[in-house]
């Protein structure tokens, strides 16, 4: 297998609900239908994230194929690695499964002996790291969390390391929401490096307002070659939570 | 992925669906991120065995704990004795057993025998990490948690951020991380596992609770030196630890090198009778050292 696959996902990191606009599991699930993952890091200080809070970034993540967690900002740059770091696992490990069901015919990999899944999860990790890996951090910048964009920057500095750390390419791109006149500004755009320099804190505008799903509708506009087809177009437009269907997502990847 | 716990508690007994060796649960070790590790007993054979949270996760390691022990004769980490299913509440989780090794903690055994042994034990590790190395492997993770002492010797525990050279670290540790101290990437090279040698020995120099304390502080290597510079024990090796801190060393062997150096050095420079003792200790510990690094050797060469 000497293929490389283009991974793409998008990083919301937030503390709390979203409130205006189109729902977010709802955006999570268009991102998805465009073979984006979702990742979802709730961010908390020393209060506790509301239930809704919680259920809604665990459901947004589910919705968006992608993994979530809830923690403290001293935790926010490994969670950041980590999280993406499986989330690619995942997706590629899904293609292969998919690639392997193909080859097995009805049995799955779980139905392969131990040492022959030893071998597919090597596969996995062999593609995950030579793959190009795009990837949109989306940063709640809602009063709330104010206090915690410091843990914030060093995050996305930290990452931006690990991004370069890593053989296959990766670009990363940065905006906050809500933005001045859009849902969301493009703070640093695609780019492989991020200097450290970047204030998060300066220029924001400071709402109550958390337009969460709106946000990620933006962010997915930001991949190249991405156009909403006719009926997602329309799907935007009506924000009706929309029962996705699990199956299929991933056979379009690029390998 | 909030829950690394798994849901229920282990039964106390059971066979593996593969391969039908069955296992007795004894105790808990300890859980990381990808699954609980627990004693058992296999076969009338101590083994650790990790079950597994995350199946994929799990099997990655135990790739890697089976690929660092290609190398019969230079065999590092414990040995990977199974890789299996276990049926249970109506779930399958992946698990695989390893070779029970058998020790203290590093961080506490200095902690119990004194700061005098921590050059000796770095050597040791340093020995280990030249092997890995040579076999095109990074550790990753080096940090005094996955570090057993028994019987005077270490034991590199922990396999899941073993990584090839020139890949991505697959897991770190952001208090031994070079990255996180601003002073590299993440890139698996050789010197990043010296970076972590390094941190370590600040670390076990300090103590649990001095380091707790600096862990606070700005994370880049002028912090890491005045450390060391206001340390007594440290600052006799900061030559070896500020070049590691740097990424002056290539290879395991050249820090090793000029930390046995440095030690050398340092027994000279002890008076011969100043507060009694001390010298004999220091012939001693080097004592202690060459038999040790032929015990290692000889250990290598016969597993
Ligand atoms: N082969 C082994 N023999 C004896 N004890 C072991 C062995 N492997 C692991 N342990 C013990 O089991 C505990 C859990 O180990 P594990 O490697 O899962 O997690 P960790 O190092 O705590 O976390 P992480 O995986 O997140 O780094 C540790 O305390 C370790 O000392």
């Amino acid at each position: 297998m000497n293929k490389t696959a283009t991974l793409r996902q998008i990083l919301v990191v937030t503390d709390g609900c979203s409130n205006v606009g189109i729902s977010p599991v709802a955006a999570a699930a268009l991102a998805r239908e465009q073979n984006i993952t979702v990742n979802v890091i709730g961010v908390i200080d020393r209060d506790e994230m509301s239930e809704q809070g919680e259920r809604e970034i665990r459901e947004m993540a589910k919705a968006g194929g992608g993994l979530s967690d809830i923690v403290y900002p001293a935790q926010l740059s490994q969670t950041v690695q980590m999280l993406t770091r499986k989330a690619m696992t995942r997706t590629i490990q899904h293609v292969v499964h998919q690639e392997l069901k193909e080859i097995l015919g009805d049995s799955s990999v779980v139905d392969l002996p131990p040492e022959k899944r030893v071998q597919v999860a090597g596969m996995v990790d062999e593609l995950g790291e030579r793959s190009h890996l795009d990837v949109v951090m989306l940063i709640d910048t809602s009063s709330s969390m104010k206090s915690k964009l410091k843990a914030v920057q060093q995050a996305i500095h930290d990452f931006s390391i690990s991004l370069r750390s890593r053989s296959g390419t990766s670009r990363m791109a940065v905006c906050s929401f809500p933005g001045k006149q859009k849902h969301l500004d493009v703070r640093i755009p695609w780019t492989e490096q991020v200097d450290k320099a970047l204030q998060l804190g300066s220029n924001l505008t400071m709402s109550g307002v958390t337009p969460t799903g709106p946000a990620i509708v933006e962010a997915i506009t930001l991949f190249e070659h991405v156009e909403l087809p006719a009926h997602l177009a329309d799907h935007y437009r009506s924000p009706v939570q929309r029962n996705q269907d699990d199956e299929g997502l991933l056979q379009d990847h690029v390998f | 992925m909030s829950s690394n716990r798994l849901p229920l508690p282990v039964p106390v007994t059971f066979s593996g669906k593969w391969n039908q060796k069955q296992y007795t649960i004894l105790k808990e070790l300890g859980s990381g991120a990808n699954g609980t590790v627990y004693f058992a007993v296999c076969n009338g054979r101590k083994v650790a065995v990790k079950i597994g949270t995350d199946p994929f996760d799990l099997l990655m390691e135990a790739n890697m704990l089976k690929s660092v022990q290609a190398h019969r004769q230079e065999r590092i980490g414990p040995e990977l004795i199974d890789v299996d299913d276990l049926m249970y509440a109506g779930r399958s989780y992946s698990y695989y057993a390893m070779e029970y090794v058998k020790g203290e903690r590093l961080d506490e055994y200095v902690e119990r025998v004194g700061a005098d042994w921590i050059p000796v034990l770095m050597v040791q590790v340093l020995n280990r990490l030249a092997v890995l190395h040579r076999q095109g492997w990074v550790f990753g993770d080096v940090k005094p948690d996955n570090i057993l002492v028994w019987n005077k010797q270490v034991h590199l525990i922990d396999f899941g951020g073993v990584s090839q050279i020139g890949r991505a670290v697959r897991q770190f540790t952001e208090d031994y991380d070079r990255a996180s101290w601003q002073a590299g990437d993440r890139r698996a090279e050789r010197s990043y596992d010296l970076f972590a040698v390094a941190v370590m020995m600040i670390c076990l120099f300090l103590g649990r609770q001095d380091w707790d304390r600096i862990r606070c502080q700005v994370r880049h290597l002028p912090t890491l030196c005045d450390i060391i510079r206001d340390n007594k024990g440290l600052s006799l090796y900061s030559e070896p630890i500020i070049k590691a801190l740097y990424g002056k060393y290539v290879t395991a062997e050249e820090m090793k090198r000029e930390l046995l150096e440095t030690l050398r050095s340092r027994v000279q420079a002890t008076p011969a009778r100043k507060d009694g003792g001390t010298l004999d200790f220091w012939i001693g510990s080097l004592f202690v050292a060459s038999l040790l690094l032929l015990a290692s050797s000889l250990y290598y060469l016969w597993m």
